[in-house]
């Protein structure tokens, strides 16, 4: 084999490694975010099964038939739907971090809370904010198709119980038939905005990758003089 | 001038200069250059083949990449 072969295999192979190491360096960056953003959505998933919990508790324990007092549905609800929502992810999140499986389940279960507090506090609009607040919490994994999840659960919930059941969502019994659309609109607003920010996240996170494999090809073709400079000296020195 | 690179970062390199067939040159802007497939720009980092500018002086690859 000639030199300049020799040569022009030896960049090959250290472009190779210098690449690999850069798309390793940005996956497991990517991981570590996923996989933090996983953890931190299982504790607030418990956190939220918990508020839930107390809050129907607390507004309203108990229902009245007659003089016969019995527990609250609100309050089975809270217990039962609440740690169904809460039970698959928050067992992937500690069985399966960082898997995209895991993160479409928590999108939707995270909307579902939203759907549910809603729920308990009887279409309250204030209520309606943890839709946003979650979908701001969902940005957090910098992937923006969790996004669309979330956004398609909490649309399809709102839609199904605007038509069979509008009270639970809105408070009333007779809303306005567009009402679903204002509130699907305001989501698609929110949503927008927070998949060009995860976008372009993620890209910085890639140009930060490729940089560092750009000060590595450097390094190397520092080496690769410095050490011709040395045999040289070296061969110098010998004759 | 300053110069914006990628990150949003100021300074290092305006233009490159890069071999091309039958010892011929291209000229690439800074975003031509990022815009390359990251193998390619690996590649002439390690060979030391491309040429970096900044303000049409020619700079040293090591202060290129600072910026």
């Amino acid at each position: 084999m000639s030199v300049a072969v020799k040569a022009l295999e030896m960049t090959r192979q250290a472009t190779e490694a210098i690449v690999k190491r850069a798309e390793t360096r940005f996956e497991a960056h990517r991981q570590e975010i996923f996989r933090s953003t996983d953890r931190m959505f299982a504790g607030l998933l418990i956190a939220q099964w918990l508020g839930g919990i107390a809050f129907a508790f607390f507004f309203s324990p108990y229902a009245w038939a007659g003089k016969v007092k019995t527990v609250h549905a609100h309050v089975w609800i809270a217990i039962f739907l609440g740690g169904l929502i809460t039970s698959l992810p928050v067992m992937l999140a500690w069985k399966r971090p960082g898997e995209t499986m895991t993160r479409h389940v928590i999108a939707v279960a995270q909307m579902l809370w939203s759907a549910l507090l809603i729920h308990l506090t009887g279409g309250r609009i204030e209520t309606h904010f943890h839709v946003f607040g979650s979908l701001a919490l969902l940005a957090f994994y910098r992937d923006w198709p969790v996004l669309i999840t979330g956004m398609t659960t909490i649309a399809v919930d709102h839609f199904l119980r605007g038509v069979l059941w509008p009270e639970s969502v809105y408070g009333i019994p007779n809303p306005e038939w567009w009402r679903f659309l204002e509130h699907a609109g305001w989501v698609i607003f929110c949503v927008s905005f927070l998949v060009m920010s995860c976008r372009k996240s993620m890209r910085d996170m890639q140009v930060m990758a490729e940089r560092g494999a750009e000060l590595e090809a450097l390094s190397e073709n520092h080496w690769r003089k410095s050490s011709v400079v040395d045999r040289a000296a070296t061969d110098a020195g010998a004759r | 001038m300053e110069i914006m690179n990628a990150m949003g970062t100021t300074g290092g390199y305006d233009r490159v200069r890069l071999p091309g067939p039958n010892g011929t040159a291209r000229d690439l802007s800074r975003r031509q250059f990022e815009a390359l497939p990251l193998r390619e720009r690996v590649s002439y980092l390690i060979e030391g083949t491309a040429q970096f500018f900044r303000g049409g002086q020619p700079i040293n690859p090591s202060d290129a990449m600072k910026g």
